[in-house]
């Protein structure tokens, strides 16, 4: 699985060609990627918020309580991971249209490789530094945009226009699956999962 | 300029006031989103106020509104309605003294909310913000126009009326009876009038047609352009003309009654906040109908996508399309409402309508329209309008996700509190870690006005007569010789 994280940092392309000439079966272990990936955002914003801490302007450090941020954190854990199965199963369902057939797990497999970027640079948690944050999420955000529309007609055995209709579409879905959790992060907020915060 | 270009003159149809508005959508764009990106800078640095009146947020953010909405928006639905109205009933313009009217009378409106708008003459009604003398001669040229338009319809020589037509017609009946109704009001002198209505019915009526404006002329209005150009670019027919029918009939039925969601926790009803918010929820419904049929219309025509640029923007409009009116129903949900109120989402949300929807299917379409109305095979470069492609996407992606952050950042940062019960931070904090997601902002959308320049030179150099048309690779017709 590191070779696969290293591969899609460092040489993307012959990376998904080596993914999508794999047999089926060592394939669909590459459901578990995403599950194990997105332990390390998780972990790494747990110990940020709750150890470390953020200041906005010039006041003192504002951290969360270890129960508050552990809650969120496993929230998140599981918001991650049901996001990448979500456009996983969304790709699998759309690849008619687009002239490919696929396989549930197959369509998981190219989402949690595709946000690969996403869950390496997850670590800045560590340090939650808002502007360093934003800036890095930029970058791993414009990097997994490039993996999808590079990965999609190689994982998918589609010619190179078909793939860049068939990412703009997961891009599309991506998009509302992301407007959907700020929705319900905002509604389980309101129903008591908010943070606590440590008295300063 | 009738001689300068009787060459260009169409046997049957009126193709000069297309090509006028036409040429000013390019033009009131690049007015509009340069103010936009003057007020977006002078979030991030408030020193760019000057100390003027004239130039402060207040005054410019009215500005930029109306040029974007109505100058820019507005030229591209004349010219494309024009256009679509004579090519699908086979028909010359009823009138095309009339028709020119309308080009001058909009004009002279875009030009009179240019001055008094920094001046500070504001009837404060939201996107409704021009005085009484203005808002009748709107009413004038906007009766003018469906004059003009349903005219043409009344003397078609095809029997059936495209479905485009209806989205044409439909806006613009509806926005004749929002502006009428919404502008109502009782003057005191030439640039100062009060509204017809009082207090919590004002704010009611003002967000029916606030709400409308968006549902109408930003949304019915181009959607009219998609039935017509997405087939037309991608040639080959609408994928499900019935949905097309049942898209119409739900969209208008539907969003007429959505505005109360721009009053959630205000004084208005509960009963009439909660009405608002289940019509904004049912209203995804139609809005995904007819994303869908968009989207599998184009699907068909891949192959044509690496030599055609224009297709990408109406890919990538409708996908922002399927994004933004899904993000809008969950906004106008109660409790999320709440939170996303008054905070930057909503901003980003409109941006993703604007710039990704409206802006980016305009652009398509006056892309398709250039050559056309001029008479070339296509535009001066294709490879131009592929860097506006990408100027426009990757501007677009970088306003909304600022914006998001920013929202979700604000709503959150407001309402945060200690154990104690004390608020965790002040409001000066959440202006203050705002701040790098409005650079962020400032430069996507200075990103975005950059490839409006990059158009405006194409299309500059695609209307010159002096220069050579480019030679037209084999397969690369951009549909322009229909």
């Amino acid at each position: 699985m590191i070779q696969h994280t290293l591969g899609l940092l460092v040489k993307p392309d012959t990376q998904w060609r080596s993914v999508a000439a794999l047999p089926t079966r060592s394939l669909n272990i590459l459901v578990l990627y995403p599950c194990v990936l997105a332990l390390l955002p998780a972990v790494a914003w747990y110990f940020g918020t709750s150890r470390v801490g953020w200041t906005v302007g010039d006041g003192t450090a504002i951290r969360l309580t270890a129960d508050s941020a552990l809650q969120l954190c496993i929230l998140f854990y599981f918001a991650m991971v049901g996001c990448v199965v979500a456009v996983g199963y969304f790709i699998h369902w759309m690849a008619g249209t687009y002239g490919a057939t696929t396989t549930f797990a197959r369509g998981i497999v190219v989402a949690g490789l595709t946000v690969t970027p996403l869950f390496v640079f997850g670590l800045a948690g560590f340090y939650p530094l808002l502007w360093v944050d934003m800036l890095l999420g930029v970058v791993a955000v414009s990097w997994s945009v490039y993996l999808l529309y590079l990965g999609i007609p190689i994982m998918m055995n589609i010619p190179e226009e078909r793939g860049f209709l068939f990412s703009t579409a997961v891009v599309g879905v991506a998009l509302v699956i992301l407007v959907s959790l700020m929705v319900s992060t905002v509604i389980l907020w309101d129903l008591g999962a908010g943070p606590a915060f440590t008295d300063v | 300029m009738s001689e300068l270009n009787a060459a260009l003159e169409h046997p049957t149809y009126n193709y000069k006031v297309v090509r006028q508005f036409a040429i000013m959508t390019v033009v009131w764009g690049i007015v509009g989103m340069l103010v936009g990106v003057l007020i977006a800078a002078q979030l991030a640095w408030p020193a760019l106020n000057f100390d003027l009146p004239w130039t402060s947020f207040g005054r410019l953010r009215p500005l930029h509104t109306n040029a974007v909405i109505f100058a820019f928006g507005g030229s591209a639905l004349f010219a494309t309605s024009y256009y679509v109205v004579q090519r699908t009933t086979q028909a010359r313009l009823i009138s095309d003294k009339l028709a020119a009217f309308t080009f001058w009378g909009w004009q002279a409106v875009v030009v009179a909310a240019a001055v008094t708008l920094p001046l500070g003459l504001t009837s404060s009604k939201e996107y409704a913000e021009l005085e009484w003398p203005i808002d009748i001669l709107i009413a004038v040229v906007w009766v003018s126009y469906a004059v003009v338009f349903f005219g043409t319809i009344v003397k078609r020589k095809v029997s059936h009326i495209y479905v485009a037509n209806w989205f044409f017609g439909g806006f613009i009946v509806t926005v004749a009876v929002l502006h009428i109704i919404n502008s109502a009001a009782m003057p005191v002198d030439m640039t100062k009038s009060y509204s017809a209505y009082a207090g919590t019915v004002d704010a009611m009526v003002q967000w029916w047609y606030g709400h409308n404006a968006v549902g109408f002329f930003l949304t019915a209005g181009f959607l009219g352009m998609m039935y017509y150009f997405v087939p037309k670019q991608a040639e080959r027919p609408v994928y499900s003309y019935r949905l097309s029918i049942v898209h119409f009939w739900a969209l208008v039925a539907v969003y007429i009654w959505a505005g109360p969601h721009h009053l959630h926790y205000t004084a208005l009803p509960d009963w009439a906040q909660s009405l608002g918010m289940v019509m904004s929820i049912i209203l995804l419904a139609p809005s995904w109908g007819g994303m869908i049929n968009g989207m599998m219309t184009l699907s068909g025509a891949w192959h044509k996508l690496r030599t055609d640029p224009i297709l990408r923007f109406m890919v990538v409009s409708l996908s922002f399309y399927g994004m933004s009116t899904f993000e809008g129903p969950m906004m106008s949900i109660k409790t999320v409402n709440a939170l996303s109120h008054y905070t930057d989402w909503t901003i980003g949300h409109v941006h993703s309508g604007a710039l990704g929807w409206v802006a980016m299917i305009s652009i398509g379409c006056i892309y398709h329209l250039i050559p056309v109305l001029f008479g070339k095979n296509r535009m001066y470069s294709v490879e131009l309008i592929n860097v506006h492609f990408w100027m426009s996407t990757i501007g677009t992606v970088m306003y909304i996700a600022s914006m998001w952050v920013n929202g979700i950042l604000q709503g959150l940062m407001w309402r945060a509190y200690n154990e104690d019960g004390t608020l965790t931070y002040t409001f000066v904090e959440s202006v203050v870690a705002s701040h790098p997601g409005y650079l962020v902002r400032l430069a996507g959308g200075t990103i975005f006005f950059a490839g409006m320049l990059v158009m405006a030179y194409n299309v500059y150099m695609t209307t010159r007569k002096d220069v050579a048309e480019p030679a037209l690779p084999a397969g690369a017709a951009q549909g322009s010789h229909a």
